[in-house]
């Protein structure tokens, strides 16, 4: 990124910030090509999930929405499945632009206070996939809820209950040891060359 | 007729043989006068065939009756030009569709020998129409970009062409525009537009004769002798063509009646082609102060798609608007540019024109424009916001206004008589509503309410039914058909371009050389006196008896084609040239004068009455099934092919179009004693797919005479009916045969049978 | 002024489908001699596969018999089917054509009575209905079949069952030598109208075509529709022959993008809302939801669209589907983002229609034929020394493909007997 800050639209279809993203995110100039099908939004795994989803967000982009962009949860809540690539007739790499906008979130300060919540998720995610190189639902939950403080894990623990049985019955949680890869040394060189490359990066 | 001499032959093959008793046939034939009767195994070899050739050079043979599978099939073996032949289908439409051995079957193929025999007995070979001089001149009405090009298709053909435009110079619209729209790979760019090099191209071609300030005062005459009145700027001329390609062009929509997208509220708000004069005299400026524009908004639809003023789709505004969209940022890459689009109409390869222009920026905004006002507030009801947004800080407007068709010389008044107003509005309604199952038929919308073109007729022919090259619904001057485009209800007269639908100048250029085609193949035909399409090469035309002719004027006014006019004497003249063939004509006249020397009114009548006709204690009943020879013959065909049963009893003769049914031809058949009579044709109406136009319609509107005339015979009126059939029709043709005998078996026999 | 004039002035037609047809016609009535070459064994191509046209729901067949009829008695034209093109030399004016004529193993004595059919008892695919259904190793392409001979399928050519047909035949119509043979033919221009093929509708992975049995293409709706189809004309569910109440078409199935077909195939749209009113035709209780991204109904096609709008259980999404599941009781689920409302939604349907693309069926010869193409394969005529028609040069309608045919047909008039220009 070689500008650090996004212009914000005086009013709706300014172009300056939708220019500004076309320019400074990562997959910006294929976006401009995106047509409004929706396929990407409908592709989404967690697509009930999100404020805006992807297409309406690009679109929010163009009428020069910053604000409601940049505080959108929609960039914080794409699990990269990359379905939504895969299927985009324009091939508008969607999930970099997310992510790529959910950094610039954090740089321009919108990511704080509103994003806490899934910030404390991703960080538990990422103790997971690190440690383990697996998610373990139970472990990232537990995680996750404590990062509140204790009487948050107990309290949101609880009303979980019936969602953590119905997933041990259904074998979507297990109990016990969590599971890991099996050689936990070579991931561990992995995520470090990944980190050296993500620094080189972004300088 | 003394020196002719008909020779019958039997095929046994294919199943004719088994079911059949060729003995009785034969006996059939020579009780029918048949000078010779051959049989063979399978007439359609090459022996069969030897066969045929040796009697006609040994054995004197002038006429064939050909017993054996359908005139659809097996055409290139049975070919003998100059000899009048009838192909009596004993295969098709008898012994595969009713039982071998069988008595009634055996009656069928009986009657078919009789008709047949009858049929050609009466049949002469056609001498065509070919005398007097013929023009292989190509007139072209227009110079603008279209008819440029059609001048230049037919002189690189060998043609020599007039080309006549009524302003004061060549290139009409595209003389002001701007670059044009790409039409080769990569499609990503604005193309340089190349009409100047059109009118080089004109201008050099030693085959073309250029008039402008010149319109036509009047046109009479028919194919390959067009007489054409001309008013060149005061001073009138004469001259002679072959055939008139139409290339009037298109007008933009009056924009002032779109003054709730803010036309006149601001000298900023200015239409498409506004801004492509602007744009051709580079380096666009905003009418207001001078400006350059940093932001411009474009309002698609502007007019058209909405039933309050145009209500088709004008095809073009939505590249254009690209178009211009990317010549602004070519200028400017500064330029905010915004379309405001209900559906975006970028077809075929123009997609990737679509996704250049997002490439470099423009912005597609999905909505509906609420209002312009006159400070460029664009009130836009954003489809994909889900909210109403005010678009503000806009420095220009463009309203995509469309095309409408120069159908008419529309700034010249004209007063419409009134067969003109039938011209422009005697057409399917493409507002007419689908019926679905369950659903009760809708309403049709109200035909007075269509819009009518106002204006003086483009080439003021001084034909019986008026002065207007026919219009469809929506003004422009197409041809309803889907399968042939050039199908005109005018023989010689084509159009092309956006006169003919909304097009953009690729499909234009095409269009030209298309009508061009048209126009030379029309000259050559008529020329050698052969029919166009559909009954292309056809040599006979309609020839009228005058002694007999109570000068009803009813062929006149039928004729879907417009080929006959009166003389001064109210008395018909058939023009050759334009006439189709149709036969719509023949059916019209209620006394019989008017025949082809193929097909006639007498000929019909005579293999109508040479079916036998049981007597009523028989219990067989007769039913006469007159076929269109292009939808319900050959499903007819086809449910033989099928081996699809129905029943014995009636007998089918085929016809030209449904048009050329003659009502005598029903009192004919009820008089012998048939106990009934099916008109098997095309869909009439809206939607209709009668390829003669209205042949089908007219034989409805004769039919719904036929009950009164029946009552007053002491006849059911259930005797009589019209079938809407399709070639599509031949799984369900037998049992709507079978179900029409069965409504004649409950009303009893004819009570004339036997008189 | 100077034409050294062609060498010959024959004008060959590559393609017997609506656009080659078209051409050949105006050729010939304009006095011309013509050669027609069709690769399959009847002329009439993907038009006579159609049930009905747009806008007016009239049958292809209808139009195709005026044509077969003028064809009939045209001495100038002459019909080859089974016949490809291998290879053109030559120039303007002078080309020399090798033309490959696969074989058929009925002779020109076929009188299409049918013993042949009921001697033989292997059923093979039926191209003619997608293979939807399958046809006896000796078969009449279709009932308009033109010419009207019958065709023997190579799989049973050498085995006993051949032999039978072979014997049933009283007409010594059947020619089990028959072999593939090439030949040239002098012409003094050519005339492309190859046409086109579906988009492979399996390629759409996430729309589960191949897994799923109710999801179907739009060109195996137009055979359920028509009378001579596997269903008589009805449409119904392949899974289970029940009329379906739930019928979702969806567009751009392949078309408009880039991972497929990066053009817009043009005709997909109103080919829908033809199916919708089919749908409607037949079922009373069914609701049909287009799923569609932009309605291109195109000039006075718009009011095609219109009168489809009209109808209340003919429903308009914008949204272009994600995925098709398969639901619990194997119905198909369409899932995606309805645009418009933002709804999530997951649908599941009776029937599903996927409007596939057309891609131009010369595609991957093109080169080695030497004709230019864009990048998607269409042709473009104007850089070529030949002419193209119909849907070989761009995604058309029938209207526009006889029109371009027309046009073509005076480009090859011009270059076999026109004065040479410039």
């Amino acid at each position: 990124m070689t500008a650090t800050t996004a212009p914000a639209g005086a009013r709706k279809y300014d172009l300056n910030f939708a220019r500004w993203v076309y320019e400074n995110v990562d997959g910006g100039e294929r976006m401009a090509k995106c047509m409004q099908c929706g396929v990407c939004s409908g592709s989404c795994p967690i697509g009930t999930q999100m404020d805006h989803g992807p297409r309406k967000l690009f679109m929010m982009i163009r009428a020069g929405m910053k604000e409601a962009v940049l505080t959108s949860n929609t960039i914080w809540n794409c699990v990269s499945c990359y379905n939504c690539v895969v299927r985009c007739p324009r091939q508008v790499p969607v999930t970099y632009i997310l992510h790529d906008l959910a950094t610039l979130a954090v740089k321009e300060g919108y990511a704080e206070a509103k994003q806490a919540d899934n910030a404390r998720f991703a960080k538990a995610f990422w103790w997971s996939a690190a440690k383990y190189g697996k998610t373990d639902e139970r472990l990232v939950t537990m995680k996750y809820y404590y990062s509140f403080g204790f009487g948050e894990f107990i309290k949101r623990g609880r009303a979980n209950q019936k969602i953590a049985l119905g997933m041990i019955k259904t074998k979507r949680m297990h109990l016990g040891m969590p599971h890991k890869v099996k050689k936990g040394g070579e991931l561990k060189a992995i995520l470090a060359k990944a980190a050296e490359i993500e620094a080189k990066k972004h300088g | 007729m003394s020196d002719r001499k008909t020779g019958v032959y039997l095929c046994g093959g294919c199943g004719i043989g088994e079911g059949l008793s060729l003995d009785q046939l034969e006996s059939v034939a020579q009780e029918n006068k048949a000078g010779l009767c051959r049989r063979h195994d399978a007439l359609c070899t090459e022996e069969g065939v030897a066969l045929i050739e040796a009697d006609r050079a040994n054995e004197g043979v002038t006429d064939l009756v050909i017993a054996a599978c359908s005139p659809r099939v097996m055409t290139d073996r049975f070919r003998f030009d100059g000899t009048p032949m009838v192909r009596a289908n004993l295969r098709e439409m008898c012994i595969w569709s009713h039982p071998a051995g069988d008595e009634d079957t055996q009656m069928i193929a009986d009657d078919q020998i009789r008709m047949g025999l009858a049929q050609v007995t009466r049949m002469k070979t056609p001498q065509p129409f070919t005398e007097g001089e013929w023009s292989q001149r190509i007139l072209v009405l227009g110079g603008g970009f279209t008819g440029m090009r059609a001048a230049l298709e037919a002189a690189a053909a060998g043609h020599e062409v007039l080309l006549i435009e009524r302003s004061d110079q060549l290139g009409g619209f595209a003389r002001n525009a701007s670059k044009d729209l790409p039409h080769k790979p990569p499609y990503r760019e604005p193309q340089p537009n190349e009409i100047g090099k059109l009118v080089e191209a004109v201008q050099a071609d030693d085959l073309i004769t250029v008039k402008t300030n010149c319109t036509v005062a009047k046109t009479a005459g028919m194919p390959g002798r067009f007489e054409i009145d001309l008013d060149q700027g005061g001073t009138a001329s004469t001259e002679t063509v072959g055939a008139i390609v139409i290339a009037t062009g298109w007008r933009p929509y009056d924009a002032t009646r779109l003054g709730h997208l803010g036309y006149g509220a601001s000298p900023d708000v200015v239409t498409n082609v506004e801004m492509e004069k602007l744009l051709a005299a580079g380096g666009v400026t905003r009418p207001s102060d001078g400006k350059a524009p940093k932001a411009v908004a474009f309002v698609q639809c502007a007019g058209s798609r909405d039933p309050e003023h145009l209500p088709y789709c004008s095809s073009v505004c939505c590249s254009v608007s690209i178009k211009q969209a990317l010549e602004l940022i070519e200028a400017d890459p500064e330029t905010s540019c915004y379309i405001i689009f209900d559906e975006l109409r970028t077809p075929g390869q123009a997609e990737e024109f679509y996704r250049a222009a997002q490439e470099k920026g423009v912005i597609f905004i999905k909505g509906k424009v609420k209002s312009v006002d006159g400070s460029l507030k664009v009130l836009v009801d954003d489809a994909l916001l889900q909210e109403e947004v005010p678009m503000e800080g806009l420095d220009m407007v463009v309203l995509a206004t469309g095309m409408v068709p120069n159908s008419t010389v529309a700034d010249q008044p004209f007063e419409n008589p009134e067969p003109a107003v039938i011209q422009v509005t005697d057409d399917i309604d493409p507002r007419s509503p689908l019926t679905f199952a369950g659903a009760e038929a809708a309403e049709k919308a109200d035909p007075a309410a269509r819009p009518m073109m106002a204006g003086a007729p483009l080439l003021n022919l001084q034909y019986r039914q008026g002065p207007h090259v026919p219009i469809l619904a929506d003004g422009f001057a197409d041809s309803h058909y889907i399968c042939f485009p050039y199908e005109t209800r005018r023989t010689g007269i084509y159009t092309a371009g956006p006169v003919r639908r909304p097009m953009d100048s690729h499909e234009a250029a095409q269009d030209a050389a298309g009508a061009a085609l048209k126009a030379i193949q029309c000259v050559r035909n008529a020329q050698s006196g052969e029919a166009v399409h559909p009954r292309s090469g056809d040599m006979s035309y309609p020839i009228v008896n005058y002694n007999q002719c109570t000068k009803c004027r009813r062929c006149t006014v039928e004729c879907p084609f417009g080929a006959i006019d009166e003389d001064e004497k109210d008395y018909p003249i058939v023009n050759p040239s334009r006439c189709r063939r149709c036969g719509t004509c023949m059916g019209a006249c209620p006394v019989r004068t008017i025949s082809f020397e193929n097909y006639h009114p007498e000929m019909i009548s005579s293999m109508i009455k040479s079916v036998e006709i049981p007597d009523e204690f028989d219990e067989k009943p007769r039913i006469l099934i007159l076929a269109c020879e292009n939808d319900a013959y050959p499903a007819l065909d086809m449910a033989g092919l099928n081996r699809e049963q129905y029943s014995p009893y009636v007998r089918i003769i085929p016809v030209r179009c449904l048009g050329s049914v003659s009502l005598l031809w029903i009192s004919d058949a009820l008089s012998v004693g048939y106990d009934g009579v099916v008109l098997m044709g095309c869909k009439p109406g809206d939607d209709y797919q009668c390829h003669f136009v209205k042949g089908s319609a007219m034989a409805k509107e004769r039919m719904s005479k036929v009950g009164e005339t029946l009552k007053s015979m002491m006849l059911e009126e259930e005797r009589v009916t019209q079938m809407e059939i399709s070639i599509a029709d031949s799984k369900a043709i037998a049992k709507m045969i079978d179900d029409f005998v069965e409504t004649i078996d409950s009303l009893g026999p004819n009570p004339f049978k036997g008189f | 002024m100077t034409n050294q004039g062609p060498s010959s002035q024959t004008i060959l037609v590559v393609g017997g489908g609506i656009s080659g047809i078209s051409a050949a016609l105006e050729a010939a009535e304009s006095g011309y001699d013509v050669v027609l070459l069709e690769k399959s064994a009847t002329l009439g191509g993907r038009v006579a596969q159609l049930n009905r046209y747009f806008p007016k729901l009239c049958h292809p067949t209808c139009g195709l018999e005026i044509n077969y009829q003028r064809i009939k008695k045209n001495r100038r034209v002459s019909v080859f089917t089974m016949c490809e093109v291998d290879k053109v030399a030559g120039g303007k004016g002078d080309f020399t054509v090798t033309v490959k004529r696969a074989p058929r193993y009925v002779n020109t004595r076929c009188t299409a009575c049918g013993d042949c059919a009921a001697a033989a008892e292997t059923e093979v695919a039926n191209p003619f209905n997608h293979n939807l259904d399958k046809v006896k190793a000796a078969h009449l392409p279709h009932e308009m079949a033109f010419p009207m001979r019958y065709v023997i399928a190579p799989e049973v050519i050498g085995t006993p069952e051949a032999d039978k047909i072979k014997a049933a035949c009283k007409y010594d119509a059947v020619d089990l030598d028959d072999k593939e043979e090439t030949f040239e033919i002098k012409v003094g221009a050519v005339i492309w109208a190859t046409g086109w093929h579906p988009y492979d509708a399996g390629k759409l992975t996430s729309y589960q075509y191949a897994a799923i049995p109710d999801v179907i293409t739009n060109v195996e709706m137009e055979r359920l529709a028509a009378h001579d189809g596997p269903t008589g004309g009805k449409v119904l569910r392949p899974s289970n022959n029940e009329a379906p109440k739930r019928v979702a078409l969806i567009q751009c199935a392949g078309s408009r993008d880039y991972n497929h077909l990066a053009y817009c195939s043009r005709i997909c749209c109103l080919a829908s809302m033809k199916h919708a009113a089919y749908v409607r035709e037949q079922h009373a209780e069914a609701e049909v939801d287009v799923y569609y991204i932009d309605i291109r109904a195109h000039d006075k096609l718009e009011h095609f669209y219109r009168r489809l709008a009209a109808d209340p259980q003919v429903n308009w999404i914008k949204s272009k589907p994600a995925r098709i599941e398969a639901g619990e009781d194997g119905r198909p689920v369409v899932c995606g983002e309805n645009t418009v409302t933002r709804d999530i939604y997951r649908e599941p349907y009776d029937l599903v229609v996927l409007a596939v693309g057309m891609q131009p069926a010369l595609n991957g010869r093109a080169t080695a034929l030497e004709l230019p193409v864009d990048d998607y394969g269409f042709i473009v005529p104007e850089e070529a020394a030949v002419s193209a028609a119909g849907v070989a040069t761009g995604p058309l309608d029938v209207s526009m493909s006889v029109q371009s045919a027309t046009a073509a047909a005076m480009k090859a008039i011009q270059a076999v007997s026109g004065r040479a220009r410039q």
